[in-house]
């Protein structure tokens, strides 16, 4: 069975094809800049890269090209369309409604719409790769994959906020998460890498890209998240700033004569690794500045790891424990400065790190010592994969996930 | 709107701002000024308010960077045949506007809307001079358009209903609040707005209140973002009394009648911001001196 995977921005998308249940990509690519001139779309099939530049006004036409794409005879991946069997979409946004992976009906569009307020840059954008999807292949089952879905086992005194209750009631105020479908995933590897029941586990997962948040994973089930009801809360990011004092963003309005569209702006494009430093949000370049010596990235790194360190505190205090960390996503599976620093640090619960596993290894692997009271482990990402596996299951048995 | 392509005529600040706030939802824009030099203010213009919004922190480089490369500044009016919508900015006044008008239908399909960026002349009156009226409509922004997201959406005697649904809905499309008015001088918020300033000016002349205390009226009883003398200065006092006089001489109603001291100062040649002096001083950052 062939699943694309597809994940719509408001003007890009990503998608793999995957033979199911081999797991085997055929293809993966992406389409930049739709609705202009110059639309950029890359792929990789086999050995083959291209590179195309030319005109795509809408989602449309960008699904009717990669479509175009998988059936050329010289790409070879598929003779028809029609061997593409389901579909699977990113979805960031599920709110309360979705706590798993869903086949795709008209109430589950409307949902994906009413949540529109909730996640106003993503959800739109990932509704229209759905609908643009059903034009262009109407008769090909779609299933929708929630990035706060995950996070939904979260108990009511974890994902409330201290604000009004009627704030919950009326707006569905709360603490959603992101990332979920990438900690499911690392979580999901565990048992094989550590040969140990995840039923009786309580992990921490460190999901740290660009953007980065952490979950305490008790028994395979999210309990806490750092990021909330947008993914601004939590840990220290790129250039988002993470947890701040709620009381910030009114004092600079009136100091610096801002407007709230100009501190939103602030808070999640001016801050984080970027704002501190005045370099950049990329821990490699932070990393570079610091070497040569820049004070203001040397800072920028330490309130990083610091920030990073304090949610693990506060995630093995929640659980009574913890039994591993992972840690996954850009930084989090290439910086072994950054695992280092904030391993060190937690010696009192037990952590010893493998330096040499930390530093030489790649890929999937355990960096702490035998001895280590936790694990520590490095487990790359693959949330594709994990969208088509979802999607294979609910295609397979029609019965699971309808509502 | 058959394209994502928007033409504007006049380079001033107006255009500049529009082109810009139309950039950043992702519009490409042909910038039709009258001159070179024209062209260069502009484009020294845009530089200046792009980085100062890239200092405030509403903006990223990256941002900065795809707003400036979707605007063509160009002398070229053949800039704007590719266009699905042209919108005329230049200053208020109705054989000038009326000669550019003619010019644009030289230039562009039958079937492409046209729109006017005026707050007191007449569309109807405009649009009698043109081969196609039904596709000429008011498109009145408020300045500074990326903060101001109102639009009064005129509608001449003539405009199609289909004129204002594309004017509606490419409105929508930069997420502004269009209000409907049909037309009638200074639509809604010139005829509120500037009666006020003048009658601010008037409490000023009959030494009610100081003009920081008018403005500070209200500003904190109100709610006003800026109090009307402030604005006043802003808009320049020249444009003020000119609209008061646009106003009055319209619709020949004694309570639109420029108050003398708006008139003393404007014979001065103290207009607001722009040269310093105004109802307040400022320094030349424009920044008010106290």
């Amino acid at each position: 069975m062939n699943i694309l995977v597809l994940n719509c921005g408001s003007s890009s998308l990503k998608y793999q094809l995957f033979a199911m249940p081999e797991e085997q990509v055929l293809i993966r690519g992406g389409v930049e800049k739709i609705g202009s001139e110059e639309a950029v779309h890359k792929y990789q099939a086999g050995e083959r890269e291209e590179k195309t530049t030319s005109t795509i006004l809408d989602h449309r036409e960008a699904l009717r090209q990669v479509l175009a794409t998988l059936t050329a005879p010289e790409v070879g991946v598929l003779q028809d369309v029609r061997e593409i069997d389901a579909v699977g979409h990113r979805v960031v946004h599920g709110g309360e409604r979705f706590a798993v992976s869903t086949r795709i009906d008209a109430a589950v569009k409307a949902a994906i719409k009413e949540m529109f307020d909730l996640a106003p840059l993503h959800n739109p954008a990932n509704l229209l790769g759905i609908e643009a999807m059903e034009d262009v292949l109407p008769e090909v089952p779609q299933a929708a994959v929630f990035d706060t879905a995950f996070h939904q086992t979260m108990p009511r005194e974890h994902y409330l906020y201290p604000v009004p209750y009627v704030l919950y009631e009326r707006h569905k105020v709360r603490r959603y998460g992101f990332h979920g479908t990438s900690h499911r995933y690392v979580a999901s590897r565990v048992s094989d890498l550590l040969d140990r029941d995840l039923s009786r586990l309580n992990l921490i997962s460190c999901h740290i890209g660009n953007g980065a948040s952490l979950c305490a994973i008790e028994q395979g089930r999210s309990v806490d998240t750092s990021m909330g009801m947008t993914p601004l809360e939590g840990v220290m990011m790129g250039t988002r700033s993470g947890d701040i004092d709620p009381s910030l963003p009114e004092f600079v309005m009136e100091k610096e004569d801002l407007s709230p569209e100009d501190v939103s702006s602030m808070l999640n494009k001016h801050s984080g690794l970027y704002g501190v430093s005045g370099i950049s949000g990329d821990m490699r370049q932070i990393d570079d500045a610091r070497k040569k010596g820049s004070a203001r990235a040397a800072v920028a790194f330490a309130m990083y790891e610091y920030r990073i360190r304090k949610y693990i505190g506060a995630y093995a205090a929640a659980m009574n424990g913890v039994d591993a960390i992972l840690f996954t996503a850009g930084v989090g599976e290439n910086s072994a400065l950054l695992r280092q620093t904030i391993c060190e640090k937690l010696t009192y619960l037990g952590v010893e790190l493998d330096r040499e596993a930390n530093e030489a290894g790649t890929g999937e692997r355990v960096i702490s010592t035998p001895n280590s009271r936790v694990a520590v482990c490095v487990i790359p990402t693959d949330e594709e994969l994990m969208i088509a596996r979802d999607t294979f299951v609910l295609v397979q048995q029609p019965n699971i996930g309808k509502r | 709107m058959k394209s994502k392509r928007v033409g504007l005529i006049g380079a001033g600040t107006m255009g500049c701002g529009l082109a810009e706030a139309m950039a950043a939802k992702g519009f490409d824009i042909a910038l039709v000024g009258r001159t070179p030099e024209d062209l260069q203010r502009a484009e020294a213009h845009l530089e200046r308010v792009l980085t100062r919004r890239l200092q405030k922190w509403s903006l990223t480089e990256a941002e900065k960077k795809a707003i400036l490369s979707r605007i063509r500044l160009t002398v070229d009016w053949g800039e704007l045949k590719a266009c699905g919508l042209v919108i005329e900015a230049i200053w208020e006044r109705l054989p000038d506007k009326i000669a550019v008008h003619r010019q644009i239908e030289q230039v562009v399909g039958a079937e492409v809307p046209i729109a006017s960026n005026t707050s007191t002349l007449s569309i109807t009156e405009i649009a009698a001079q043109l081969q196609h009226p039904e596709r000429l409509l008011g498109l009145h922004f408020h300045y500074p358009p990326d903060r101001r997201e109102l639009v009064e959406l005129v509608r001449g005697e003539q405009t199609s209903d289909e004129t204002v649904a594309t004017g509606r809905a490419f409105i929508e499309s930069l997420e502004m609040t269009a209000v409907h008015v049909f037309e009638s001088p200074g639509y809604v918020t010139t005829r509120l707005m500037l009666p006020l300033i003048n009658e601010a000016i008037a409490l000023l002349t009959e030494g009610v209140a100081t003009a920081e205390d008018i403005d500070t009226a209200m500003e904190v009883g109100y709610g006003f973002h800026s109090g009307p003398l402030t604005l006043a200065d802003r808009f320049g006092l020249d444009s003020v009394l000119k609209t008061m006089e646009a106003l009055f001489s319209e619709t020949g109603d004694p309570r639109y009648r420029p108050t003398p001291l708006l008139r003393q100062k404007v014979r001065m040649g103290q207009l607001g911001v722009k040269t310093g002096e105004g109802i307040f001083r400022y320094d030349e950052g424009g920044n008010r001196l106290s």
